[in-house]
């Protein structure tokens, strides 16, 4: 079996599968026009499918059942219970034709007679359509005069690639009637560039024929996605007849000249007055035939991806030292080689990574869906904002938070927000909001869910718990704690058990899920102006802009959202600097000189880097030897070893295979400032 | 050469340098061994974390084993290397690698052949020493690689 009958088996496949899946929804719905259209849709590609990759059976047993739905489309069939039958079992001897020998066999061969009876006998009962035979189904819907389509073919390069000649697809075409074709060979390049395997030729083809527009489609059912394709219907006559046009049509293909439809058919028009002709856009009548339902994407398990990852590092390491190599060795068909493998390792590492990572706008929905419902059910009147929705997360954190970010939203909505009297009493405005952001602090992924609900009335915290045994009778404890002790399991200080929370399984599940993923979570919380729950994630698998410093050749990464500015200084200037604030645009900032701060011996440059980041509100400087440039950092734990170390938050492994340590700003400036 | 026969035996040894002392992990705890590469310093960690790695897309820490068994530092040679050992952090496992001087031969020793530790005349910390064996008339010390690790010595720094 060629590569042609294997992809059209593929496509058949796909299309009996939806043709099934609409049927089905037809059948508990038998009057929904789209799903009759659907149904038709599917038998249209397949009938037209089969009869070019030579499925010849298949072609002439669709066309008999696309007569029926025809029938059904346009109104003068109704779709019964009957008809459906004769559908599903067709839909099932449709599969087994899939074997182009299925005929052969005896029992496929009897079924396929008793069906095709059935189905002739249906539509003879109904007497609205004659069953034509199947060998000439194609004039049936011709109205037998000769029209002169003008097509414009230009497949894609890779067209042979699937196993598709195009040739055959014009040999088809030619098929139809008289036709003129000109092959277009602009694009075919020198000979030492040429690949064989791909297609470089596009043609301009006359055709004279009395088939429909559709069946002409149809020849290009399987590769008008990767071709540009233009079918013009330009005249009502046969253009052959007519040698003026004929000839003025070769003299514009000597001359090289681009035929063009409107041109076309103002050359004709010229010759013969002409009534309008018509002109269909194929891209955009096609469309109807994409696939529905067709799996976009599939799962595939985090360890396969790590491994991936850590294979593709591997493969820039390895491309960082061809590069080397061939920097030394100036030799030009290697430079050649090593800049392609540069280049695809660059995308195969780009892909990979991206690969791993999803916004986090993917799960907003659902929230924004749950408030909607919630609100309504709670008779609560709640904006729901979000910010930062494309901040990229792991696949696999964005599935552990999930639920619990279900739970806060639903504590929020029924123990938060008030109720619309009670808001205005407190002289709130009457709508609450829960805000949810996202954004990346060092290299961590903060999600803070904030509502400007009652917030937590410590007390009754403190009553709860002792009466739930939960802290001691005698023992003095702070807000915070208290706060924490919300986290603790069989804690709800809920009144009723409703169905949103309340059930005592809250807040510690939502800290045991967040555990889960090694995240932390936090809760602050003010009585009447709200609570905002924030959860802290780490990143095993992220991606941050970062920029690219150097302290004396160690190589380290500071996020890019907390770089302000970048300003270069003589080392003198952070010398003579008292009580380490220097002059920038006029204000002082304070600064801290990483070289000293990070305990690095050696002689500093002449010329430092000053970096201006956010701190806070504030404007820190942190002094670096040199500033390499932008990079995208994929973060790695630096291992349990390091786990008190709070400074650096990761590392990232460079294109050459050294490694870049992480900054995490906030917890320098933090660290710094307060030992001083 | 390790090969997965050696991995299986129950009483295999690696054997390495340190100094003038030669010294043998349980070769289970073995995962690789690796040229000495030039190791990226993180500032402000304890002195025996000498810093980390790239070993094949993955960030290992690199421990300065001498310092942590109190033997005198020394420079670096052609044949220093890189042990890569799994050890349990926390009752975790976790891979970390350990600057040796030079790397031996594996070889098979019998339990019964293994003594308690020595705890006088020692010049570095007995305490990661599980037991001493003789081999070719030198005592070899049997490091207890996951004490080194464990988490209370580690919070000492």
């Amino acid at each position: 079996m060629d590569n042609f009958q294997k992809k059209f088996i593929e496509e058949a496949t796909d299309l009996i599968n939806n043709l099934e899946e609409a049927l089905l929804s037809l059948e508990r719905n038998k009057a929904d026009n789209e799903l009759i259209a659907a149904v038709f849709r599917i038998m249209h590609s397949l009938k037209g499918g089969g009869g070019m990759f030579g499925f010849d059976d298949i072609s002439s047993f669709t066309h008999n059942l696309e007569t029926i739905y025809d029938e059904v489309r346009s109104g003068r069939l109704k779709v019964t219970a009957d008809l459906l039958g004769i559908t599903f079992s067709s839909v099932d001897h449709l599969r087994s034709l899939l074997d182009p020998n299925a005929l052969k066999n005896d029992q496929i061969n009897k079924n396929h007679s008793i069906l095709l009876g059935k189905i002739n006998a249906f539509l003879k009962q109904d007497n609205t359509v004659e069953l034509v035979d199947s060998a000439d189904n194609t004039e049936q819907e011709s109205d037998g005069t000769n029209h002169t389509f003008y097509i414009y073919f230009a497949p894609d390069e890779a067209i042979m690639d699937n196993g598709t000649n195009p040739l055959y697809l014009i040999d088809e075409l030619c098929s139809f009637g008289n036709s003129l074709v000109f092959p277009k060979t602009g694009k075919i390049p020198e000979l030492s560039e040429f690949n064989y395997s791909k297609c470089y030729t596009a043609w301009d083809l006359f055709l004279i024929t009395p088939e429909d527009i559709n069946n002409i489609q149809d020849v290009f059912i399987f590769v008008e996605e990767e071709s540009e394709l233009e079918i013009t219907k330009i005249a009502d006559f046969d253009i052959l007849s007519n040698k003026k046009i004929i000839d003025n049509i070769h003299e514009r293909y000597n001359e090289k000249q681009n035929f063009d439809s409107t041109v076309l058919k103002s050359l004709i028009d010229e010759q013969v007055e002409k009534k309008d002709s018509q002109t269909v856009t194929v891209s955009e009548k096609l469309k109807v035939f994409t696939k529905e339902n067709v799996i976009s994407s599939i799962r595939v398990s985090s360890e396969k991806i790590d491994e991936l990852m850590n294979l593709v590092s591997e493969l820039v390491t390895a491309q960082a030292s061809l590069s080397l190599f061939v920097e030394e060795n100036n030799e030009f068909k290697l430079n050649h080689l090593s800049e392609n493998i540069e280049n695809i390792t660059r995308q195969l590492r780009d892909t990979t990574f991206s690969v791993s990572l999803i916004p986090i706008e993917t799960m907003l929905t659902r929230f924004h869906r749950l408030i909607r419902d919630l609100s309504s059910e709670f008779d609560k009147n709640i904006e729901f904002v979000t910010e930062g929705a494309e901040t990229e997360l792991d696949k696999t954190l964005i599935q552990g938070l999930t639920d619990p970010l279900m739970h806060i939203i639903r504590n929020s909505v029924d123990h938060g927000i008030e109720p619309e009297e009670e808001r205005i009493k407190k002289g709130k405005s009457k709508q609450g909001k829960i805000h949810l952001s996202a954004f990346y602090s060092g290299a961590s992924v903060i999600i803070k869910i904030q509502d400007d609900g009652r917030g937590i009335d410590i007390e009754k915290v403190r009553v709860k718990a002792l009466e739930k045994k939960l802290i001691l009778p005698d023992k003095k404890y702070t807000d915070k704690e208290m706060l924490d002790i919300i986290f603790l399991p069989g804690f709800s200080t809920a009144k009723n058990v409703t169905d949103v929370s309340g059930r005592g399984v809250g807040m510690d599940v939502v800290k045991r899920k967040i555990d889960e993923i090694r995240g932390i979570v936090e809760l602050e919380s003010k009585e009447n102006a709200g609570t905002s729950i924030v959860i802290k994630l780490p990143l095993t698998l992220s991606i941050i802009d970062g920029l690219l410093v150097e302290i004396s050749n160690t190589k380290y990464v500071m996020p890019l959202n907390f770089v302000n500015k970048i300003y270069s200084y003589e080392h003198e200037q952070f010398d003579k600097a008292f009580n380490n604030i220097i002059v920038v645009d006029g204000k002082q900032i304070p600064f801290y000189y990483l070289r000293k701060e990070f305990e690095i011996t050696g002689e500093p440059l002449s010329v430092e880097y000053l970096i201006l980041v956010k701190y806070e509100d504030k404007r820190i400087g942190l002094v670096v030897d040199n500033v390499l440039g932008e990079y995208q950092a994929v973060l790695k734990p630096l291992g349990k070893l390091y786990k008190s170390h709070e400074i650096i938050s990761g590392a990232t492994i460079l294109g050459d295979g050294t490694i870049a340590l992480v900054l995490d700003t906030n917890k320098i400036i933090h660290e710094f400032s307060f030992k001083s | 050469m390790i090969t997965e026969e050696v991995l299986q035996t129950p009483n295999s040894y690696l054997t390495f340098q340190l100094n003038n002392e030669r010294f043998a992990i349980h070769v289970s705890k073995l995962l690789n061994i690796i040229e000495l590469i030039p190791v990226t310093q993180v500032p402000k960690s304890p002195d025996f974390i000498k810093g980390v790695i790239n070993l094949r897309g993955s960030i290992l820490a690199v421990i300065e084993l001498k310092m942590k068994l109190n033997l005198e530092a020394s420079n670096y040679t052609k044949e220093s290397c890189i042990v890569v050992l799994q050890v349990l952090v926390e009752g975790e496992p976790t891979d970390v690698g350990v600057i040796v001087d030079s790397v031996h031969d594996v070889i098979e020793i019998d339990e019964k052949e293994i003594q308690p530790p020595l705890n006088v005349g020692v010049k570095f910390k007995s305490e990661f020493v599980k037991g001493v064996f003789k081999f070719k008339d030198r005592f070899i010390m049997i490091l207890d690689i996951d004490k080194i690790f464990s988490d209370k010595l580690l919070e000492l720094y």
